[in-house]
């Protein structure tokens, strides 16, 4: 009976010694993995959510809008407004045709307001595609309005027109959606009738008066605007 | 009775015991890997240890990770695993039986017996868990409830040889001082077995309790803290305004939570079982926020994780006050939702699906207004910066880590949220 009870013992010491000793050494390890863990080169990486970023996102197009954001008052840090036609050449840094090319991917996205000859009031039609434009959002962070004016009339009427026809849209906008943080959103470009005139081949994009003749002329009474699906 | 029957339940009871060791404690070292909160490959099969460490959603991931792989969860990180149990036990209690032989006093085998039924008990109540809650077996559990099962044979046996031994079928009786058995005499030797004093029983169940308090208490007592760990995972930002967050709280939940979630992602399914299981879901005030990853809506994707995800998103959005329900519904038909969402023409397939449940939400689901606040709701995502994956609860506006969500979300939950009680 005494040796029965001596090899149980044993074989019971045994088991539980190793048994302890095992989940003991176990955990330390995965003590030790959580107090210095180990790097994983080939960790993969979790995203982190963000704005959207569409292909036509080019580092020329991006490097134009980051200018215009920092340069146009979009930065948050001071009170300036918009970019005049100076501006836009100096920023830009590129020519008329290279300007209008880098927004050609937004034709579908954005559209084309017209105005009146020498008028910066918005009609019905041109309220609707602005509001159109605007509730078309998606994961973009900035809507632009690039304004400009006809050959027609001095460089100076032109750009005071072109400015007050980009403030319009801003200030439908600013009116019917109430939006709050409209300065943080909406960057604005007058350009007068002194940089990237568009050519009748615009006519063809969607503009608020599909109605109405399209010229050479009608075209650049205008502002096109669009949600810009760029991280900036 | 030849010795070598009467030895029968003492090695089977060996066997079963050393089975059920050598079983549970892969399982317990598989577990005590996760401490480190990382993923760790799991052994899952009938042999202990071998093979390859799956990392695949098995049903032994799912036990493991279920509200019943551990006890004291809310006193510890990942609580005390329970496979562990007192096979260590049983096992040198049979290696008793078997070296004491006919010199075993007679409440030997009856403790094996009646003793030798807990872990049986114990896994049939497990695997009515695995059958009815978790919904899959895993092979290791199984494993254990063979041993279990054999282990209990080995009592029921050992107690009717007993009994043929006392009607005198083992040979006629003698009176007491009559010849020593010994292992190799086979010969019919009579004389009556003590009983065996209470003392005897006393000093069994202490060994019991010993065997399966002291690997606890180790595992126990090695654990590293987790205080630094908790709550190191970021806060939320700014709390989403109210057309961006779906209240799915019930009345009277006090803790605020904002839950973001994709209902076609199966781990959010998984973390919703669980927060219901634990019992906390509806002391939780939530806010749900809808993160589908499917690129047919959420530019954060160049391809769809959970086709569908969109059109569902958009269903919850217009259900209104039966938002819980839809969310529900989602994660029931999960496995059906998505593979109708995979392919060509896969968000109208979804949408039937929908529509056959909830006819009234057709024109709501496709309509511009929900595009524009489902919009809304991943500008607000990106807006404060959230890692792309779901699901991500935070607590007031104290992220619980993705490495707190399963082993050690009852600890965890108690810390950040100590009026919410577990179930």
């Amino acid at each position: 009976m005494k040796g029965a009870a001596l090899a149980g013992l044993v074989a019971g010491c045994g088991m539980l010694v190793g048994a302890a000793f095992t989940v003991k050494s176990e955990v330390a390890a995965a003590t030790q993995r959580l107090t210095s863990p180990t790097p994983i080169a080939d960790a993969p990486k979790v995203a982190v959510a963000a704005d959207a970023e569409a292909p036509y996102c080019t580092p020329a197009f991006k490097q134009v809008l980051a200018r215009v954001i920092h340069a146009c008052g979009l930065g948050g840090q001071d009170a300036r407004r918009g970019c005049q036609p100076a501006d836009v050449k100096t920023l830009a840094s590129i020519s008329d045709e290279e300007f209008n090319a880098l927004f050609t991917p937004l034709r579908d996205r954005g559209a084309v307001i017209l105005f009146d000859d020498g008028a910066d009031k918005l009609d019905d039609a041109a309220k609707k595609a602005i509001e159109e434009a605007w509730l078309d959002r998606k994961g973009a962070r900035y809507f632009f309005v690039v304004a400009r004016a006809s050959k027609t009339g001095t460089p100076d009427f032109n750009r005071t027109l072109s400015h007050k026809r980009a403030n319009s849209v801003m200030f439908h906008v600013g009116d019917h959606f109430q939006e709050p943080e409209l300065d943080k959103e909406m960057g604005l470009l007058w350009l007068g009738n002194e940089f990237a005139q568009l050519g009748t081949e615009y006519c063809a994009w969607n503009i608020s008066r599909g109605e109405k003749a399209c010229t050479a002329e009608a075209i650049n009474r205008s502002a096109f605007v669009s949600w810009v699906d760029c991280q900036l | 009775m030849s010795n070598a029957t009467r030895s029968i339940p003492a090695v089977l009871a060996l066997v079963a015991s050393l089975m059920g060791l050598s079983l549970g404690g892969s399982s317990t070292l598989d577990y005590a890997a996760h401490l480190d909160r990382q993923m760790h490959g799991i052994h899952c099969g009938f042999i202990p240890g071998m093979g390859p460490a799956e990392t695949a959603a098995t049903g032994c991931r799912t036990a493991m990770f279920s509200t019943y792989s551990a006890v004291l969860r809310d006193q510890y990180w990942g609580g005390i695993p329970i496979a562990m149990g007192a096979f260590a036990f049983f096992g040198a209690f049979s290696v008793y039986l078997l070296v004491a032989g006919r010199d075993a006093p007679r409440k030997a085998p009856w403790f094996l017996g009646i003793l030798g039924l807990t872990p049986a008990l114990v896994s049939a109540g497990m695997a009515y868990i695995a059958a009815t809650k978790l919904g899959e077996f895993c092979h290791t559990c199984i494993g254990i409830y063979i041993a279990s099962g054999l282990l209990a044979l080995s009592g029921i046996l050992a107690i009717v040889l007993d009994g043929r031994q006392r009607d005198g079928r083992d040979g006629p009786r003698v009176p007491a001082g009559g010849l020593s058995p010994t292992l190799v005499d086979d010969a019919p030797v009579t004389r009556t077995r003590a009983a065996g004093s209470p003392l005897l029983v006393l000093g069994w169940l202490v060994a019991l309790g010993l065997f399966t308090a002291v690997p606890a208490a180790v595992y126990a007592s090695a654990l590293p803290s987790y205080g630094s760990y908790i709550g190191s995972c970021g806060k939320l930002a700014a709390a989403p305004e109210a057309d961006v967050a779906v209240h799915v709280g019930l009345p009277g939940a006090k803790q605020p939570a904002t839950l973001f979630v994709d209902p076609l992602c199966p781990t959010c399914k998984a973390f919703h079982q669980r927060l219901q299981a634990e019992g906390v879901y509806e002391q939780l005030d939530t806010n749900i926020v809808l993160f589908p990853l499917d690129n047919s809506c959420n530019w954060m994707l160049d391809r769809a994780l959970h086709p569908g995800a969109c059109v569902v998103s958009k269903a919850i959005l217009c259900s209104g006050d039966r938002a819980s329900l839809l969310l529900d519904w989602s994660y029931e038909h999960q496995e059906e939702i998505l593979e109708a969402g995979k392919g060509e023409g896969g968000d109208g397939r979804v949408m039937d699906l929908i529509r056959a449940r909830f006819a009234d939400l057709d024109g709501c689901v496709t309509s511009k207004e929900t595009g524009r606040r489902l919009d809304k709701i991943l500008r607000y995502i990106a807006k404060i910066q959230l890692p792309v994956s779901t699901p991500q609860l935070f607590l007031g506006d104290q992220r619980l880590c993705d490495e707190d969500s399963d082993i050690g979300f009852a600890f965890t939950i108690t810390k950040l949220a100590p009026e919410v009680t577990l179930r």
